[in-house]
């Protein structure tokens, strides 16, 4: 039994016709910092797709890498949610298929330093029917309309990963 | 005169958010929320005693509206210079 990772990067977001946060690259003191900006007000996204290479069962860990561009206190509130499809056996059309319920998170700022990085994690248990070497879509949001989400300014997402067990 | 609606606050919240560029530190978004009811609760409480402060000719003849454009360009050029 081993645990499956997939990582992705802000350059690899896909969007929608709205909704979009916005992408970023930061030209920090020593390096560049690459980022999604999650406005605070409204709800935006952003896409990745995969292959659920090797998934055997279980939930979905959802694991967000991000920093608030001006606050040191508040909450931000992810969501996950994802849509598979198995190749050769799903009819479903792909322009048209949806996304499972959104499963979500409350991560706190941890406060001292405004830009440090937090990682905030959500459990994906509304999985489609996900199957090994499915075809998935993952998209990620902050529900900054959200009443629980209270920092103010952007969420940068810096980088995600999902895992889940191989049995 | 009333104050603006619970719609009308939130608006303005995002536009405030939106706009500035400075580190809001320590502050939540409902911490702001509740700065715009108080900006706002001051603006409508105190919109006598504006008037008041206008010359006799300006209180007589200007419209509301008049008045409150002028409070808004005050406001807006201070700000633009730096006399905040």
């Amino acid at each position: 039994m081993a645990t499956v990772y997939q990582e992705f990067s802000p350059g690899e977001a896909e969007f929608d016709s709205a909704n979009i946060p916005q992408i970023l690259s930061i030209k920090g003191t020593n390096y560049p910092v690459p980022g999604l900006a999650f406005d605070a007000d409204g709800d935006e996204e952003a896409y990745f797709n995969f292959m659920a290479s090797e998934y055997g069962s279980g939930n979905l860990t959802l694991e967000l890498e991000w920093y608030a561009d001006t606050a040191t206190s508040g909450v931000v509130r992810w969501g996950g949610s994802i849509a598979a499809i198995t190749p050769n056996t799903d009819s479903q059309d792909i322009e048209t298929d949806a996304l499972d319920t959104e499963n979500t998170a409350d991560d706190t700022h941890l406060g001292t330093v405004g830009q440090r990085v937090h990682k905030a994690s959500v459990t994906i248990s509304n999985l489609d029917s996900l199957a090994a070497d499915d075809r998935v879509t993952l998209r990620i949001r902050r529900e900054g309309s959200h009443g629980n989400d209270t920092m103010a300014g952007d969420a940068i997402l810096t980088r995600a990963r999902v895992s889940y067990s191989d049995s | 005169m009333t104050v603006l609606s619970d719609e009308n606050r939130a608006i303005i919240r995002s536009e405030w958010m939106r706009d500035d560029t400075g580190e809001w530190g320590a502050v939540t978004k409902p911490d702001l929320r509740a700065a715009v009811n108080a900006a706002d609760d001051w603006v409508n409480g105190n919109a006598a005693s504006f008037n008041g402060a206008l010359p006799a000719l300006a209180q007589s003849e200007l419209t509301a509206s008049q008045k409150a454009q002028l409070l808004v360009h005050v406001v807006h050029k201070r700000f633009i210079v730096g006399e905040v």
